[in-house]
């Protein structure tokens, strides 16, 4: 006869998942609301969102206590970790999302937003992330991977053009791939150490000496694959500019910032002792693929024609930007990915916010895409204050001063100088500067032509709504005022990541 | 009031650009005016508290910023940013009340006043982050001035502008980075202090072979780096090529703050960062910078005698000029680095007049070109004479301001090298070739086009703001000695910091001791003991 397992609920720690139930109930919530009595307003769904997002940020301000006193805390049979980069990842992500909510409420309708499941299959997803950056455990990475991007696929596809739809599936087959190439990479890992835990994977294999140094390298490869499709590091980036623009500006501006946190979290995670455990081969070409990325991605910016695609390739040229940070690995760095991901999230999502309050039904006959550069031309004069807001975080994200994403990237290259990658620190400059041509580029459309296509200004602001407004205020304000939060932040963020040992 | 007047030249005219949004389009120029004028006051206040005898800081504020890693908001004034200031503030106000321009004049205020809160914010920062954010943003609205208010290739010329300074500063932060790294790791604490950096010496020769052309010279390499900013805005020979055009596509107001103001961030962040922070990598690259200097002053004077339009001999003559700041600079004595403040007033004074005069004739003919004029004296006498005192400042004849610049840059580097100082001394010579030829072809002979007959002379807005440049033109010639003494006392703090830091022994050669103490102010960052 089978002994009784007995596990006392204590030792489950049952509170730890708590930031990632809560947006699940929320979800069914959402569901349930639908089914009793269906037809109701989206203001309705997005307030309810609104309401379950605070709560999980309480949720996870108390994990917060817990682990400033306790240190990291492991729960549920070791699958879920709570550590300090968990708990900032976590913040990132809700707080972005609470920020992409409200733009839901545009003046314009839109397909995806009257159905209820949007919201429920959001706050799915929220939870897909959530789970993502709180374990280490492979298996759990995988799964968790999977929901958040699933759900993601539909939220694109939802969008109801010809071109949501080739971008899901184009999103959705490339995603199956490096879904396959992560199990496989994790598959080898098993193999070699019996251990799906990262932190025992490590342990196993600095016990061993790296002995079977072949496999690891082949694990490593197709792992490095995986995270490269999710992050869209070149060369596994071509699918990311088509999603981009086959997504709305919002969605486009939400899954710039937040599956790629939630992914450098995972990549922090897996790396970290790999790089550190002398595998040369990975820092080599982990270091040619940040260059890459940021290179090669900023030179396609350049020549882009629609200011949506130019922004998508632009983030993509920061994600290798912020890369290096787990490339040099010190405390330094791994707290300057974190305080550089926050500040462009504001910047980044106000920019995408600004292409979504102009959208149109209709395009103009000379407009060829929904934000061609020449759709802003002019912009100046017709409506000066978006156009300034425009080229405000036009300016952040090249990395002017005093604005939010110069703080990300003097932090972030000061990590390079001191990790003792000094031609990286040239070459984050030197991008820098190629950076500052694109983005200047749409300054000069709207400051110094003369209007071309909205000749009354209207187009600009055509799809605004309080909401919308208060959202990019606040970005706005995020952008400007960024110096006097930075200090906290710097400070809230470095004590984190020193606590949880990266 | 005095324990804040610094912040307070700083944003005032930013705050009142803001308000300046509510002003109706028809008054904006009076506001403006009045702005300046205020902002000019009180620059003018500053100089009247400022105590001439002490050589370090003033009016020093701080103010925590990012303070987990070092960055400060530090603001100070001493002799050498001083007069910096008051001319940022004149020029501003010059510039602004005798505006021509009227499209879309109020946006162009609001531009003028927030680049002139960028420029006195580079003056007066002492913390190097602080110094990079004004410098930086400098660029913005000078940009949106060449771009939205210049020529019909102003787009080009309004980004090649940016992207070359953009570019050379990136490089400069990666040092400054750099830099406050070398002093974490001295100290123990992150500080972008400049007057931290002061204290910091940087070894520069090889401990084993005592060489110092080594790879592993932080000073040479940081030199570089700095230099490599510092050098696209003053802007050194070979780097020089964004300026005319950024001149030749610019309205008369951005050439004018341009020329008087933007590039002596360059050669003023020279003295004030690259001389006390590397004294063994400035006395290594002393003869190189010198040689590129003379290069730039002779190779820039003849492009000026070939030119047509009389606006690009203004502005190649305002390069030239500024290659003699930087050997005056990189003569490392204080005869010539007071040399190179003075001239860096003097050339603000008489390339920003310069300008004017030629915004003057563009007005009334909307061609610049020199073949287009001839004989204008008889038509527009008082032009011809104000034009021609300025072109003889510009030249540096004796009692001008120029000349007392010049000089004292030559004097300072005959110390250095007797042949270089001869040939840059007569290339500057030379160089009134140009000018000279420039205002015989515009002023003298017969009036042969028609459409010169009628031409007015100068009215009374223009004389408002031409006179007074003549007056300091010539005022400042004939008796300096108000800016020179406490330039000089400033100056002599930063060659004596040199001196005192110098590893080599050919530096401590090179750099002359004042043989007096020197206290550089402490800001109240920790030390580490």
């Amino acid at each position: 006869m089978l002994e009784p397992i007995n596990i006392s609920l204590e030792s489950l720690n049952l509170t730890t998942l708590s930031p990632m139930i809560i947006p699940v109930i929320g979800a069914l919530l959402i569901l349930i609301i639908d089914i009793i009595k269906g037809g109701l307003d989206k203001t309705l769904y997005v307030m309810i969102t609104i309401l379950v997002l605070l709560l999980n940020i309480g949720a996870i301000v108390e994990s917060v206590g817990v682990f400033t006193s306790d240190g990291t805390i492991m729960g549920v049979f070791d699958l879920v970790m709570v550590d300090g980069i968990a708990i900032i990842a976590q913040l990132i992500i809700v707080v972005v999302s609470l920020l992409f909510v409200p733009l839901a409420l545009s003046h314009k309708r839109f397909h995806e937003f009257s159905y209820p499941e949007f919201f429920a299959i959001f706050l799915f997803m929220i939870s897909g992330f959530e789970f993502m950056v709180t374990t280490d455990n492979l298996i759990l990475i995988f799964v968790s991977l999977e929901t958040a991007s699933l759900a993601l696929y539909t939220l694109i596809a939802m969008h109801n053009r010809d071109k949501s739809f080739e971008a899901a599936v184009k999103y959705f087959t490339l995603g199956a791939l490096a879904a396959g190439f992560f199990s496989f990479g994790s598959m080898v890992f098993y193999a070699l150490t019996g251990s799906i835990e990262i932190n025992q994977i490590s342990e196993v294999l600095a016990g061993n000496g790296y002995a079977d140094i072949g496999f690891v390298l082949v694990g490593t490869a197709f792992l490095l694959a995986a995270l490269g499709f999710k992050l869209s590091l070149v060369p596994f980036h071509a699918w990311a500019p088509d999603v981009y623009e086959g997504s709305s500006a919002a969605m486009a501006g939400y899954m710039s910032i937040v599956p790629r946190i939630a992914m450098f979290v995972v990549a922090m995670r897996m790396f970290e002792f790999l790089i550190h455990s002398g595998v040369v081969w990975l820092e080599v070409v982990l270091y040619i693929i940040i260059v890459l990325t940021m290179t090669i991605a900023n030179i396609w910016a350049l020549v882009q024609t629609d200011v949506k695609r130019m922004l998508a390739y632009s983030s993509i040229s920061h994600t290798g930007f912020v890369m290096s940070a787990i490339l040099i690995g010190t405390t330094q760095s791994n707290s300057a990915l974190f305080i550089y991901w926050i500040l462009f999230s504001f910047t980044n999502l106000g920019a995408f916010s600004m292409l979504w309050i102009s959208r149109q039904k209709h395009l103009h006959k000379d407009q060829s895409s929904d934000h061609s550069f020449n759709k802003f031309s002019g912009m100046i004069q017709t409506s000066p204050t978006a156009a300034v807001i425009m080229a405000l975080f036009m300016l952040s994200l090249a990395g002017l001063p005093p604005f939010a994403v110069f703080w990300g990237k003097i932090y972030m290259i000061s990590s390079a100088v001191t990790g003792g990658y000094t031609v990286l620190a040239f070459i984050m400059a030197l991008n820098s500067a190629i950076a500052g041509y694109y983005y200047l580029k749409l300054i000069v459309y709207m400051f110094m032509k003369e209007p071309e296509i909205n000749k009354d200004g209207t187009a600009f602001v055509s799809n605004a709504t309080l909401p919308l407004k208060t959202i990019i205020g606040f970005a706005v304000v995020g952008t400007i005022f960024s110096f006097i939060i930075v200090n906290p932040i710097l400070e809230f963020v470095t004590a984190l990541v020193y606590k949880s040992g990266y | 009031m005095l324990d804040h007047i610094l912040s307070i030249l700083i944003f005032f005219p930013a705050l009142a650009g803001i308000f300046g949004l509510g002003v109706a389009k028809d008054s904006m120029r009076a506001y403006g005016t009045a702005v300046a004028f205020i902002e000019f006051a009180l620059s003018l206040f500053l100089w009247f508290s400022f105590d001439p005898t002490v050589s370090g800081m003033q009016f020093m504020e701080e103010l925590p910023l990012v303070p987990a890693f070092g960055i400060n908001y530090i603001l100070g004034v001493d002799g050498i940013s001083l007069f910096i200031v008051v001319l940022a503030a004149f020029f501003t106000f010059i510039g602004i009340a005798s505006l021509s321009d009227t499209k879309n004049i109020k946006n162009l205020i609001i531009t003028l006043l927030f680049l002139q809160m960028t420029m006195v914010g580079v003056f007066l920062a002492l913390d190097a982050i602080v110094f990079y954010l004004f410098w930086e943003l400098s660029l913005v609205p000078m940009l949106y001035i060449i771009g939205a208010w210049g020529g019909p290739k102003r787009i080009y010329a309004s980004v090649k502008f940016f992207l070359y300074t953009f570019t050379g500063s990136l490089v400069m932060l990666v040092g400054i980075l750099f830099m406050a790294y070398f002093y974490y790791q001295a100290t123990g604490v992150w500080s972008f202090a400049i007057l931290d950096w002061y204290r910091l010496i940087l070894p520069a020769e090889d401990l084993l072979t005592g060489d110092i052309w080594h790879m592993g010279n932080y000073q040479m390499w940081l030199f570089l780096a700095f230099f490599m900013g510092f050098a696209i805005k003053v802007p050194m020979f070979p780097f020089h090529t964004w300026l005319p055009y950024a001149h030749g596509q610019a309205p008369t107001i951005g050439s004018v703050i341009l020329a008087a103001i933007l590039l002596k961030m360059g050669t003023y962040a020279l003295i004030r960062f690259l001389l006390p922070l590397f004294p063994d990598a400035s006395v290594m690259f002393m003869f190189p910078i010198a040689i590129l200097a003379i290069i730039m002053i002779i190779y820039t004077a003849m492009v000026a005698y070939a030119q047509e339009d009389v606006k690009q001999v203004v502005a190649y003559s305002s390069v030239s000029h500024m290659g003699v700041i930087v050997l005056g600079t990189f003569a490392l004595n204080v005869e010539g680095i007071s040399g190179s403040i003075f001239l860096m007033i003097g050339h603000g004074v008489v390339s920003g007049a310069l300008f004017l005069l030629v915004g003057v004739i563009y007005d009334r003919r909307d061609t610049k070109m020199m073949k287009d004029f001839g004989g204008l004296a008889h038509v527009m006498p008082r032009y011809a004479t104000i034009f021609g005192i300025m072109m003889m400042a510009s030249v540096g004849l004796p009692l001008t301001i120029n000349f007392v610049g010049e000089f004292l840059s030559l004097l300072g580097f005959y110390q250095q090298s007797h042949i270089l100082t001869i040939f840059a001394g007569t290339a500057i010579i030379v160089g009134a070739i140009y000018m000279l030829s420039a205002y015989k072809k515009m002023f003298f002979g017969e009036l042969t086009n028609e459409k010169n007959k009628n031409l007015p002379d100068l009215n009374k807005r223009e004389l408002f703001a031409l006179v007074p440049l003549v007056v300091v033109a010539i005022w400042l010639g004939i008796y300096p000695k108000p800016l020179l003494t406490p330039i000089s006392n400033s100056v002599e703090s930063v060659v004596q910091l040199m001196h005192d830091k110098a590893t080599t022994d050919e530096a401590k050669r090179r750099i002359p001791s004042i043989a007096q103490e020197i206290i550089i102010t402490k800001t109240s960052t920790k030390e580490m003991h």
